[in-house]
Parts: C-alpha cells; sequence; structure tokens
C-alpha cells in the first residue's frame, strides 16, 4: 500500500500542479492532504479547487481553519512585528480573496484522519494530523525531546504519525516499548509543497509504504520517502511581486525559506 | 506587565511565594508571553527533591519547548493537577491558578540569591 502525503501548499498553484504531475506517475494507491491549502499567495481558490475536484481527503490546516471562519487570525507564531504585519496582510489578502464555496469547504475539513491497519493479527494506527494530534498550529521540529514526542504519539494511540506545518521535513523512528518489548513509533514530517523552508526551493511530499510484514515490532517495516520536485517557482514569486502580498514572500520562494 | 510585590523572582523566570516553610511555585507572566500558549506542562513527581537551579520539568508551548528551573531547593509537596487538563492556566493565571509545584524549603537563606520585583522588572526591561 503506497500512500501519498502533502500538505502546505499555501496558494502556489504551479507548485501543486507539478505536485500532481509528479505523483500521478508514482501511481499510489491513495493520497491524503494534510492541509494548509491556503495564504501567503494569490491562488488560494485555485488551490482548493484542484484537490477538491480529485476528491483526496483532506485535513484543515490552522491558515485553512482561520480563512474557513473569515477570522483574522491564522494561529501562525510569528517572531517579530514586521513577521505579524506581513501576516496580516496575508490574511486579510486571503480573506478578501475567498469565494463562499471554497470557504465552506475549509469550514468543514475534519481536524485527523486515523486509518487502521490489521495486519499480522495486530493493529498498526496512522494517524494524520497537521501540526499535532493536541493542536492545530503546535510546532513539531525535529529536535522536540523524545520523551515529549512520545507522549504525544502515545496519548493519541499513532504507531506511525504524519503532520506538516513547519515546513522542514524529517523523519524519527521511536521505541516505546516496555520490558524488552519493542514498540515502534513513527514520527514523519512531510515537508511542504509550495513553500519549502529546509532551504531546497523545490517542492516536497512523501510516499509511506505499508506492506503485509508491517508492525510495530519491527522498525524498518514501513518505508518513507521524501520526495522532491521542480515547479516554475518563479512563476509564483512574481505572482506574489504583482499582488498586494509583503515581497519578502516572494524571495522566500526563491531561498526555500 | 504584572508583578506581584511579595514574591521572589529567579533569574529562569520562576516566582516564589514563601510561606514559612512551604514555597508555591510558577513562572512569570513574561516567561508565559514569551512561550505562547502552554500545551502541556511536564510535572515533577511528589517527593522528587530539587537543588536550586536543576531542572524540575517542562512547558510545552505551540512554538517551543521551555525547561522549568527549580527556584529553590526542597522537596516536591504538590503538583497542580489542573494544569493537566487546562495548562493554559499557566498563560491566563500565571500568578494565581497557573502555579506549577509547591515544595517544602529546604533552606530559606536561599532567598537571598532570588530578585525582588524590581530586580526582575529590570532584567526583563518592563
Amino acid at each position: 500500500m503506497k500512500i501519498a502525503l502533502f500538505s502546505d501548499i499555501h496558494a502556489n498553484l504551479p507548485a501543486l500542479e507539478a505536485f500532481f504531475a509528479d505523483v500521478e506517475k508514482r501511481n499510489p494507491d491513495s493520497i491524503y492532504c494534510l492541509g494548509d491549502l491556503v495564504g501567503y499567495n494569490i491562488w488560494p481558490n485555485e488551490v482548493v479547487n484542484e484537490i477538491r475536484k480529485r476528491k483526496i481527503p483532506t485535513i484543515a490546516g490552522n491558515y485553512d481553519f482561520g480563512i474557513g471562519r473569515m477570522s483574522n487570525e491564522c494561529g501562525c507564531a510569528y517572531k517579530t512585528d514586521a513577521e505579524k504585519d506581513n501576516g496580516n496582510i496575508s490574511i486579510s489578502y486571503t480573506n478578501s480573496l475567498m469565494k463562499d464555496d471554497e470557504r465552506a469547504y475549509l469550514r468543514t475539513l475534519p481536524a485527523h484522519i486515523k486509518v487502521e491497519f490489521q495486519l499480522n493479527e495486530d493493529k498498526l494506527n496512522l494517524l494524520l494530523v497537521h501540526g499535532s494530534p493536541r493542536k492545530i498550529n503546535e510546532y513539531l521540529f525535529e529536535d522536540r525531546e523524545e520523551k515529549s514526542m512520545l507522549r504525544i504519539m502515545e496519548q493519541a494511540d499513532a504507531d506511525i504519525m504524519c503532520f506538516g506545518h513547519t515546513h522542514k521535513p524529517y523523519y524519527r523512528v521511536l521505541n516505546s516499548g516496555i520490558d524488552g518489548q519493542d514498540h515502534f513509533r513513527h514520527a514523519v514530517n512531510i515537508g511542504s509543497v509550495g513553500k519549502p523552508k529546509d532551504n531546497d526551493i523545490r517542492g516536497g511530499y512523501v510516499m509511506l509504504t505499508v506492506d503485509e510484514n508491517s508492525s510495530v515490532l519491527s522498525k524498518e517495516s514501513i518505508s518513507v520517502e521524501f520526495i522532491r520536485f521542480d515547479y516554475d517557482f518563479e512563476k509564483a514569486a512574481k505572482a506574489v511581486e504583482d499582488s498586494p502580498l509583503p515581497n519578502e514572500y516572494a524571495e522566500n520562494l526563491r531561498r526555500g525559506y | 506587565m504584572e508583578l506581584p510585590k511579595d514574591l521572589y523572582y529567579s533569574k529562569e523566570h520562576t516566582w516564589v511565594l514563601v510561606e514559612n516553610d512551604i514555597a508555591t511555585v510558577g513562572i512569570t507572566a513574561y516567561a508565559q508571553n514569551e512561550l505562547g500558549e502552554i500545551v502541556y506542562v511536564d510535572l515533577p513527581n511528589v517527593n522528587h527533591h530539587f537543588k536550586q537551579d536543576e531542572v524540575f520539568g517542562s512547558a510545552e508551548a505551540i512554538k517551543t519547548v521551555s525547561d522549568l528551573f527549580m527556584p529553590i531547593s526542597g522537596k516536591i509537596i504538590e503538583t497542580n493537577e489542573q494544569l493537566l487538563k487546562v495548562p493554559t492556566l499557566v498563560n491566563s493565571n500565571p500568578f494565581d491558578n497557573g502555579w506549577i509545584v509547591k515544595i517544602a524549603i529546604e533552606d530559606l537563606r536561599e532567598t537571598e540569591n532570588l530578585l525582588s520585583a524590581e530586580q526582575y522588572a529590570q532584567l526583563t526591561n518592563n
């Protein structure tokens, strides 16, 4: 079972189109979207409609949650006053672009998707969230302490937890077994299609493979592949510059930050 | 920012209310503001002993995780279990319902190493 997982498109239509071209060649069995369809670029409605017409199961990101409710708060943790000012321009511009039907779609997106496999007379739970199981906008960076990461996954009963939100992909395997009995848990940050922040300007997503031997007892029985694809980032950056959005967002796309 | 005068403060942004030989400890309004919305407080076990400046737990916020440093040596006698259900009490009432632990103070003289409200205000440019 090959499962493609993507998120954090952020209204970047050229990146989304390139993602679909790439993923369709690889012929996954299913595709899930982990949220943040809108914000920071000019195509929020187009991105919603491209995902919607393919009937891809999608969960809400913090930006979708805010725009869905016509809020002026996106749940983003901006560090400086300048970042906050730019963020305010982006959210009010996105609110002004968003059409009613597309906004209603964002408003009713589910928060989580749980997929339970029953293999080897055992269960294997895949949990899809945007930020973390407990908060849509919590940032789970790669350096999160193991104890904290395990607690989050144990409380959510997640054996494989896939999430986005930070735009920085990584994969960690942790063992929460006791008394010598292994129980491997997999934390997968799937990166970002339309606003990568890991200094690589290409879009990114994940192909997760679960097979008949996959089990919490075996560390290497699932596979996680990070896929990067080229797209016309200059088109996306120019669109930002030709809009009321701050030019910094165009530079971010050109630098992968 | 709010800064009660009857408390001691540490450079690591905890506060201490001393009542006889019992201390109540929490984090300051400045600290919770820097951290942002708190989603989980990792509390220590009762009866566990900590030295002054030792890490006794952590606060997990939306943006980051921060260690909590013990402002005065002693044994944990109570933890604020309400925080397990409502961790944002630390944000909304940092000096009151958002307290974190109560400890049996080992040596009251250690309060000399702590800051007054005025000194802490200077430290945080408050």
